[in-house]
């Protein structure tokens, strides 16, 4: 059943998904595709940070099916302890961003970069702007 | 009128000369664990964070009146470290700066993938099953202002059995790190 992935950074939806209880299983390429994350002999992988599962774990979380490996995403997510999010109604997840990212980066002070398009659709990244002083103000229209 | 159409009357009456970008998702306040608006962050050209999360709008408007009051003040402060850099009285020592920015917080954490997820249901049409996911996010972090002044943008404060008024008695204030500037040195 087709569920949409949603990351801190990204919207997609992964076609052949499947889900069973509290598992939600992604083939390889979509799990690939639609979080960045990738079965490898290593473990699971985004780029080059890659979390090996412990047997008792590879047994639960992977699966083999037509061919191909299968990861339950949902039980990988929460055994690296990402934040997660579900509505069972419109099959769609959200993944929040690993201790890697984001909340590292912060507690070092280092500003984390993003990219985020003006009103005319031009992206503009944060990084690009290295060398000068930058103020980054957040506001709403609230 | 929702999302960029109401940001663009705003961006365009202020005519500004710097950039202004458009974080429909709530991305920018994820990465920097805010907990409302406005917040400023000072990065110097390390990229280094060295003066964070300060309450301030530049120049305020009075949605009345028409009336604009300018933060001089703080102007002023941003002024100066452009003139003085790290040696500027108004950048902060990395402890303080780590104080004022937040450090990691579980709660917020989980609440802020409920939050995320039911921005996106809401902008698909599923205002239902986005009030769910509001209310799990302000049952986790009710002083994310950020999570509720959405919510209630998007809906009512019916949806969630508290007015805002109720909601800064029972939570405490918007701001919780108040801003606090060093005065300029006399003469």
């Amino acid at each position: 059943m087709p569920a949409t992935i949603l990351t801190s950074d990204s919207e997609s939806v992964a076609a052949d998904a499947r889900r069973d209880g509290d598992a939600l299983w992604l083939r390889n390429d979509e799990l690939l595709a639609t979080t960045g994350w990738e079965i490898k002999p290593e473990g699971v992988c985004r780029g080059e940070l890659c979390v090996p599962l412990p047997e008792d774990r590879a047994g639960a979380l992977l699966t083999e099916r037509d061919g191909a490996t299968w990861l339950d995403v949902a039980g990988f997510a929460s055994f690296v302890g990402l934040d997660t999010a579900h509505d069972a109604a419109t099959d769609t997840w959200y993944f929040g961003p690993g201790p890697a990212e984001g909340r590292g980066q912060l507690s070092m002070l280092e500003a984390p970069d993003f990219e985020l398009p003006d009103l005319e659709g031009r992206m503009h990244r944060l990084s690009n702007h290295r060398g000068k002083k930058v103020l980054l103000a957040l506001w709403a229209s609230w | 009128m929702r999302g960029a159409e109401v940001e663009r009357e705003f961006i365009e009456a202020g005519k500004p000369d710097h950039p202004s970008l458009i974080d429909p998702t709530f991305v920018v306040p994820e990465l920097y664990n805010t907990r409302n608006v406005p917040a400023v962050f000072w990065i110097d050209e390390s990229g280094t964070i060295v003066r964070g999360n300060d309450p301030v709008y530049a120049v305020r408007r009075n949605r009345e009146t028409g009336e604009s009051t300018t933060n001089e003040r703080y102007l002023e402060a941003v002024r100066d470290w452009v003139r003085n850099g790290p040696s500027s009285i108004y950048v902060t020592q990395p402890a303080e700066t780590q104080r004022r920015v937040g450090s990691s917080d579980d709660a917020n954490d989980q609440a802020m993938a409920h939050f995320r997820l039911g921005v996106y249901l809401d902008r698909h049409g599923h205002h239902g099953e986005a009030v769910t996911q509001f209310k799990q996010a302000l049952a986790l972090k009710p002083e994310n202002w950020n999570y509720r002044r959405q919510a209630y943008n998007l809906g009512s404060a019916d949806e969630y059995g508290m007015t805002m008024q109720e909601a800064m008695q029972a939570v405490g204030p918007m701001y919780a790190v108040p801003l606090e500037l060093p005065d300029p040195p006399a003469g």
